[in-house]
């Protein structure tokens, strides 16, 4: 029969480790306590069941597997705070899109269309001493003479049309000079011309735009030069004038 | 007035010497160390604790592959929280709570997801106990170590059904060896919680391997 003595002795046997010496009460009450003694077996077996269980190994790459593992905590560290930087820059690179978009859109707005305004050669002239282009008549398509090519604008642009009401200033002024180049006929002394400087002019070509708004724009085209050439010292079956 | 110039001259030499020698090769040296960024410290720990932690959350889950990664988990924990890590109890306590909160949250997550293991015990629908699938042979079997390696399975699948409350002591009493003040220290109750829910659990241990003892 079970007592309140079993219950002590089976907590007592619970609590102490396997092969640990009982005590003297314990080990006389199981000599006389069958149910006890099977207790003390039973429990003693199942003990030993499971600690035979024993300690199961880590894999092989555990140490790779870890240290990858802490490699990439830390990268995901950095990654938490990125979404937040690449909002940032997305918003940046909006705004900087945006800028550009108006900027190119207010200079096309501002400059006259290439379907307003188409230029044609009509003749080719020889070089005319400088010309300042006055206003035009609002009625008469504005008539450009420069280096001469005659520049005719057919249409006007916005701009234009406005700066014909009230011309404030001219919309394009010519400056430049230029000098006849050198006349050579061949008939001076052979001796005093050797060589020949053949330059168009002794100034560079500047032309300067105003599209009424205060927008002025000076196109330079740099002195040409030919160089030189020299006069063959004889004739031969070739040229039998000494040209050069 | 002499100055001592090795530290030899001092009569506690030796003593002092092993003191340091001890010192540096603690878990908390290597955790100290590790804080200041010695990996090779970090790594003398998890040689040391890997085996331990792994099989104590085999124990728990009955799944290795999920025990191996939980034991990962663990390290990785003890590693971010280095700094944060306080000297006031043992190292083994520190590390072995982390992996038995890691172990029973997964296990709610199981329960949650209600997964079954294939090779468990099947739970009777009318709330019975339940009862192993294969129920062990009477007839005398030729090779010892067979029976043994099916007595260790079927304890395996028997501490897997026991409640997580029960499950954790028992293993660390049991499989690990542990004192019940540290288990009281790892599961953060007193010793005498400890001391009865590992009476309970083995009362539920007997009942379900009755047939092998």
């Amino acid at each position: 029969m079970r007592t309140k003595n079993c219950e002590v002795i089976r907590q007592e046997i619970d609590e102490l480790m396997l092969g640990e010496t009982y005590s003297a009460s314990v080990t006389e009450h199981l000599r006389e306590c069958a149910a006890c003694r099977e207790f003390h077996e039973k429990q003693t077996r199942l003990r030993q069941i499971v600690g035979s269980l024993g300690t199961v190994s880590a894999p092989a790459d555990f140490d790779f597997r870890l240290r990858a593992r802490l490699a990439n905590e830390s990268n995901n560290v950095v990654s938490f705070y990125w979404p937040t930087a690449r909002r940032g820059l997305a918003v940046a690179a909006m705004l900087v899109v945006f800028a550009t978009g108006a900027m190119l859109v207010r200079s096309v707005w501002n400059r006259p269309t290439a379907s307003n305004s188409v230029a044609t050669s009509e003749q080719t002239t020889a070089p005319e001493p400088p010309k300042q282009i006055e206003s035009h008549p609002a009625n008469e398509a504005p008539k450009e003479v420069v280096a001469g090519i005659t520049v005719r604008r057919v249409g006007t642009t916005k701009n234009e049309r406005a700066a014909s009401v009230t011309p404030k200033r001219p919309l394009a002024t010519q400056d430049f000079s230029s000098e006849r180049a050198q006349v050579i006929n061949g008939q001076a002394p052979v001796d005093a011309f050797e060589a020949f400087r053949l330059d168009t002019s002794l100034q560079s070509f500047k032309v300067q735009l105003d599209d009424g708004r205060g927008n002025a724009r000076t196109i330079s085209v740099p002195t040409v030069s030919f160089g030189s050439q020299r006069m063959l010292q004889t004739a031969n079956q070739y040229a039998p004038k000494r040209v050069w | 007035m002499n100055t001592l110039t090795t530290i030899e001259e001092l009569g506690f030499a030796p003593a002092l010497q092993q003191d340091v020698l001890e010192d540096t090769t603690s878990d908390h040296a290597l955790l100290e160390a590790t804080r200041t960024g010695d990996q090779d410290a970090f790594a003398e720990l998890v040689s040391r604790y890997r085996n331990q932690i792994t099989s104590y959350i085999y124990r728990m889950t009955n799944d290795y592959d999920g025990a191996v990664d939980l034991a990962q988990e663990t390290f990785v924990r003890v590693y971010r929280a280095a700094d944060r890590y306080q000297r006031s109890y043992a190292f083994s306590t520190y590390i072995y709570r982390i992996a038995t909160n890691l172990a029973i949250s997964e296990l709610r997550k199981r329960k949650r997801r209600k997964l079954v293991s294939l090779t468990g015990f099947f739970q009777p629908s009318d709330g019975a106990e339940p009862q192993e699938l294969n129920p062990p042979d009477g007839r005398p079997l030729q090779d010892l170590e067979l029976v043994d390696t099916e007595r260790r399975n079927a304890v395996q699948r028997a501490i897997g059904t026991l409640p997580e409350k029960y499950r954790a002591p028992l293993i660390l009493r049991d499989v690990d060896g542990r004192s019940y003040d540290e288990i009281a220290r790892i599961l953060e109750t007193s010793e005498g919680t400890v001391k009865s829910r590992i009476s309970r659990a083995r009362g539920f241990l007997r009942e379900k391997m009755r047939a092998y003892l």
